[in-house]
């Protein structure tokens, strides 16, 4: 291994830089010219006068799109806060006791949860949606966190399961001696020990959350719960609106999850490997 | 950053494989323990009425005539199964999904070893690297389809202008919607770009299992780089890979955003997913959307179970 001369790995690591960044460097070129601009042949690389006037007009501007993309930016937020605590919450709480207490019944919710994992998510959309429909929540953000957080608490419960799992357990048994209860010592002990796996369980519950399109565009039906996912779907299925704007709205949309991955990627590797060891 | 970026790997403990805590008080007079059930109560009744009854749902249903505008629901055996395979939409996105799986099992799993044996060793920027990597996947589907279809335009897109930069092509080309191939080439390369950094750290994961006493040995036999990678690497990492590869054929098998960002309802790209959509949401036959639900998770448990019976092998050092 220590013979692999170095320009392979030079290679190797431009490679992944390029294939990483250059699709979104592309977007976030784009959104900084005019429409006129983007028109050119060969396309400008950089943009020849960069200017945010796409990015107002969709923040600030007056029209139906730029409301659309407000009202949705808000809507995702919304939906993708809710989910992400309500699932990190109902995880905690399950996989404390599935890793620390022994109870009948338990193992077989155990695998029942996981075994849901295995099955794609689609399969589950069309009742789902009449289920919803029968409770009268579609196109609101209850039915939505409701979906998601089912959705996402297998995923979750597993992450943070194999988290508590691997936690010393001394440092409980002490507090069992102190005669502390075992709610005290999850909220004392367990908690602050699982504290980057509880980080790491909502960061990559939330990205999730943030990325779905599918489930809300048949659960949503109007702006009033529309994520930003859905209405820069629908925006793009309109011809008209050009790739100056198109990848405004884009980079808008990608921002958030954008900063997470390359602020807190180190949380999302190890919930990712703790949730993926099947 | 953390310099310390080695992706260790999480001891998984099956449930009653560990040392519980037992309550003191149950312990002690053998009463009923209420509290282990309170905690699981809300887990529970999401699974149970999110994803399970709508499972066993999907099941049962899809053998029922179930169609919004032409009721009543009725059984109909396999009726809907035997329409799915005369429906000649369902046949050409079939034959499209297994393009789809094939071309993105494939070059997701190449690139992911191929990232992974450049990630295996510490060297300066490595976390910055992996924070990069990690990009394309934390970023939602149908803004990667946004992003790509600017890519692959055939009028203002960045392969057109690059190519024609460097006298690789005279005009600018159509690359979605005319070639099926071509299309769902590109459009999977779209899906390759956000699941390759999951399948990256999976094998990544794997591969930093072996000691490294592997691999200088390997060298002292006078084996070339190429030939380590071949006969202790790639055998080595065989859990890694058969993860990353499973999660790739359910990726695959259920692509839905890129191709309908990308292409539409064209049948050039059309995935099954996106016809179970049309079925059900547009044409309003939730019978036979069950039915195709159905068969892709069916192929999707098969394929992924055959995956790990060809290439996972137990690996002991």
């Amino acid at each position: 291994m220590n013979r692999r001369p170095h320009w392979f790995r030079w290679f190797g690591v431009a490679f992944i830089v390029i294939w990483s960044l250059v699709p979104v460097y592309w977007a976030l070129n784009t959104s900084l010219q005019t429409d006129a601009q983007v028109s050119s042949k060969p396309s400008n690389y950089v943009p020849p006068t960069p200017t945010l006037s796409n990015y107002l007009a969709l923040l600030t501007g007056e029209g139906e799109t730029a409301a659309a993309i407000r009202q949705s930016s808000i809507n995702i937020l919304i939906e993708c806060t809710l989910a992400t605590v309500i699932t990190v919450v109902l995880a905690t709480l399950a996989a404390y006791a599935f890793a620390r207490m022994k109870f009948r019944g338990g193992k077989i919710l155990f695998y029942a949860v996981l075994a849901t994992m295995a099955f794609p998510a689609y399969t589950t959309l069309i009742p789902i949606y009449r289920i919803l429909s029968t409770f009268g929540l579609v196109n609101t953000y209850t039915g939505i966190v409701l979906v998601y957080v089912s959705g996402f608490l297998p995923l979750a419960t597993w992450i943070l399961y194999n988290y508590m799992s691997s936690l010393p357990l001394a440092i409980e048994e002490a507090g069992t001696m102190d005669g502390a209860s075992r709610m005290k010592i999850l909220w004392h002990i367990v908690i602050p020990l699982a504290l980057p796996g509880i980080i790491s369980t909502a960061i990559i519950t939330f990205l999730f959350a943030w990325g779905q399109f599918l489930f809300p565009l048949v659960l949503s039906s109007d702006l009033s719960t529309q994520p930003l996912t859905v209405v820069i779907a629908a925006l793009q299925g309109r011809h008209v609106v050009p790739f100056s704007l198109l990848s405004a709205a884009g980079i808008i949309a990608i921002a958030v999850p954008a900063a997470i991955a390359l602020i807190l990627n180190k949380y999302i590797v190890s919930g990712l490997l703790a949730g993926s060891v099947k | 950053m953390n310099t310390d970026t080695r992706i260790k790997n999480v001891p998984v403990v099956g449930p009653g494989g560990r040392a519980k805590l037992a309550s003191p008080r149950a312990k002690r007079r053998g009463r009923f323990d209420i509290l282990p059930y309170a905690l699981v109560t809300p887990l529970a009744l999401f699974i149970i009425s999110l994803a399970l009854i709508p499972a066993v749902f999907t099941i049962v249903a899809s053998f029922f005539k179930d169609q919004a505008l032409n009721p009543p629901v009725r059984f109909n055996g396999f009726e809907n199964f035997v329409n799915l395979f005369n429906d000649a939409g369902v046949l050409s996105s079939m034959g499209n999904t297994v393009i789809y799986v094939l071309v993105g099992v494939i070059l997701s799993t190449v690139l992911a070893v191929f990232f992974a044996v450049i990630l295996r060793k510490k060297f300066l920027g490595r976390s910055l690297l992996i924070a990069v990597l990690i990009l394309p996947w934390a970023l939602p589907g149908v803004v990667n389809g946004i992003i790509w279809s600017n890519i692959w335009d055939s009028n203002t897109g960045l392969v057109n202008s690059l190519l024609t930069s460097m006298h690789l092509i005279d005009t600018y080309q159509v690359f979605l919607g005319q070639n099926k191939f071509m299309t769902i080439l590109a459009i999977e390369m779209v899906q390759v770009w956000q699941i390759t950094p999951l399948s990256t750290l999976l094998v990544l994961a794997s591969m930093q299992n072996i000691p490294d006493e592997l691999y200088e040995a390997a060298s002292l036999d006078g084996g070339s780089p190429w030939k380590v990678f071949w006969s202790v690497t790639l055998p080595l990492t065989a859990p890694g890979i058969t993860i990353a590869m499973v999660q790739a054929v359910i990726a695959t098998l259920n692509i839905f955003d890129q191709p309908y960002i990308l292409n539409g309802a064209a049948s050039t790209g059309a995935s099954l997913t996106m016809q179970t959509y049309f079925i059900s949401f547009q044409n309003l036959d939730f019978g036979q959307g069950y039915a195709l639900s159905l068969i892709i998770t069916i192929v999707t448990l098969v394929l992924s179970l055959g995956i790990l019976k060809l290439v996972y092998r137990p690996v002991e050092y």
